[in-house]
């Protein structure tokens, strides 16, 4: 079955001046701009089926949103190509801007002055969606999202976290069947981030929706998505199964050891990687297949006398940091 | 599209609703018809002034300043804004173009700027001995089309100029700097006719005089034969048409090369 929506080489340069600081810079950048390319995509590739939930990864800059608006029609390529269900978005055609959605956490659709059901009523005239099926859309929405009340509120006058859920519904009124997340819980509260997470989750099981999402909150990726791209100065670093990533670049667990009395640091060395020994606790790092053992091990040693054991999986903070840092090449395991 | 336009205008309503008290001040800054018919009237006290006397000025600042509100559009600033805040994206991605609710809006004010306007206008004009004007089926009608043509002129002209935003940070002395060749040369410093007949010759042939000074004059009667009104509703016309042209190209090119600015 062809791909939903098809990357292959994308390339989005920028020609960004640059000027250097002070009044001199000034004269100079007045007389003679200095112009640099900053590669923001720089060949990137992937393929997305119908129904996937994908998590884009990366830090500040990486080129995620650049992606996502390339794949919106906001950015023409620079080289390469990129279609959505056969659509190139550049071309921006009605049939094509209707089928999908872009939600950015930081911008906002909503009239700031108005209640959010005013700026509701202005999209189904645009989208052009009958009465009944909005209607049953808003309930529907108002149900996952918990909206209520806050529809009649002027949007100015929401929280932060009433506000994204308006957005969300307010950009999901046409029931695209993909939707593009740009760090949608940004700035959330836990609760707001779980609710939001929760919704997206609920709507890519109703209706099916294709759904890439980026985030810098890992929760928000483990939570949701199995397979993810990892992006980095512009390229994709890894494309496949989180779980898969995690055990490639870090494939032990985290042993956190209390002991009655201190314990000989040198004893644990045979069991794992010995991260810390200090007083009465102790940290190893064993490889997964082994960790089990290693523990009934422990628990059973004569010398050593534990008092409580903990078992960890490496934070993914951690291995996606080593990921970026480009210590670690994820495409060849640990 | 007419349901979109209601829309549009729903909401135009509601913002012009909440921000009345703005709506009154906008209206007052047209006030500089008032204010150049003071100015006119002084210099022309003691007789007239090319042809004007004191109650030709009255009626062709009253008329003016009717439209002047009836063409009044800031759509250069809301397009910059719009492009410099990185606020054009979400507008682009919906299936209209952004234009549609620019003119809606326009339109929707309009409704607002007549309703007080318009008395003072007529009151003005009924009060003051001299102050004629030409109101005939034909004149009225032509009056209706020639400010339909110059709503046109003005708002493509200036979508024009706001479409700078695209390529420039410097937007806002381009466009003051419209506004100020437009205060000018369209009639609103002073009637086309003070100025000197080559001047006025020249400036025939460029959009300015149909932005102001020819809805006027139709009213105040100094479009005399019916040559002189199709000939001039014929450049209003072309003027028109070319800018709808240069718009629909000058669009395309800055879509192309437009960068969302921000996240």
């Amino acid at each position: 079955m062809p791909a939903q929506i098809h990357v292959d080489q994308l390339s989005k340069h920028y020609q960004v001046h640059e000027k250097e600081p002070g009044l001199a810079g000034s004269l100079r950048s007045f007389v003679a701009r200095k112009y640099r390319t900053v590669k923001a995509v720089d060949g990137v590739s992937f393929d997305i089926g119908a129904g996937e939930m994908i998590g884009f990864l990366g830090p500040n800059g990486a080129g995620k949103t650049t992606t996502l608006k390339v794949l919106s029609g906001l950015l023409y390529p620079t080289s390469g190509v990129a279609t959505v269900m056969g659509f190139t978005p550049n071309k921006r055609e009605a049939a094509y801007l209707k089928q999908f959605t872009l939600v950015m956490g930081q911008k906002q659709q909503l009239l700031w002055d108005l209640p959010a059901v005013e700026t509701f009523l202005v999209n189904q005239a645009i989208y052009e969606i009958p009465r009944a099926e909005f209607d049953a859309t808003v309930k529907e929405l108002d149900q996952l999202l918990d909206l209520g009340p806050l529809l009649k509120k002027q949007v100015r006058k929401l929280s932060l976290g009433e506000r994204m859920k308006c957005e969300l519904a307010a950009a999901l009124l046409h029931r695209p069947k993909i939707l593009f997340l740009d760090e949608p819980t940004i700035g959330l509260d836990v609760t707001m981030q779980v609710r939001i997470r929760d919704f997206i989750g609920a709507y890519n099981q109703r209706y099916g929706a294709t759904i890439i999402l980026t985030s810098h909150y890992m929760a928000d990726v483990t939570a949701l998505c199995d397979r993810i791209v990892v992006i980095d100065k512009g390229k994709v670093l890894y494309d496949g199964n989180f779980r898969e990533l995690i055990e490639r670049i870090a494939p032990y667990k985290i042993l956190r050891l209390q002991f009655e009395q201190p314990a000989a640091c040198e004893q644990l060395a045979s069991y794992g990687t010995v991260e810390s020994c200090e007083g009465l606790t102790a940290v190893l790092h064993v490889p997964r297949a082994q960790a089990t053992e290693a523990a009934a091990r422990l628990l059973n040693h004569r010398e050593i006398k534990i008092d409580d054991i903990n078992f960890e999986d490496p934070p993914v903070e951690d291995v996606i940091r080593e990921v970026f840092s480009g210590k670690v090449n994820p495409l060849v395991s640990a | 599209m007419c349901r979109k336009y209601l829309a549009f205008a729903r909401v135009a309503w509601a913002l012009t609703l909440e921000y009345r008290a703005q709506i009154l001040i906008w209206m007052m800054s047209s006030f500089l018809m008032v204010i150049m018919l003071a100015v006119w009237l002084s210099i022309s006290r003691n007789g007239t002034v090319n042809g004007f006397a004191p109650g030709d000025f009255v009626a062709y600042y009253m008329i003016g300043w009717i439209v002047r509100n009836l063409t009044a559009v800031w759509t250069a600033w809301e397009l910059d804004l719009a492009i410099r805040e990185g606020r054009l994206s979400p507008l682009l991605l919906k299936p209209i173009h952004p234009i549609h609710n620019e003119i809606a809006a326009n339109w929707v004010e309009k409704s607002l700027r007549v309703f007080i306007v318009l008395p003072i206008a007529v009151v003005v004009l009924l009060i003051t001995p001299g102050a004629s004007l030409i109101l005939t089926p034909l004149t009225l009608v032509a009056f209706i089309l020639a400010v339909a043509g110059a709503w046109l002129l003005v708002f493509l002209s200036d979508y024009l100029v706001g479409m700078l935003a695209f390529w420039t940070s410097q937007t806002a002395a381009f466009i003051e700097g419209y506004y100020g060749v437009r205060l000018l040369l369209s009639g609103i410093i002073a009637p086309l006719a003070m100025f000197p007949p080559a001047a006025q010759a020249a400036l025939r042939w460029t959009p300015f005089p149909y932005m102001l000074n020819f809805p006027t004059e139709i009213l105040t009667g100094r479009v005399t034969t019916l040559e002189q009104l199709f000939i001039s509703f014929g450049i209003q016309f072309v003027w028109v048409a070319i800018f709808a042209v240069i718009v629909v190209a000058v669009w395309r090119r800055a879509i192309r090369s437009y960068s969302a600015v921000g996240a």
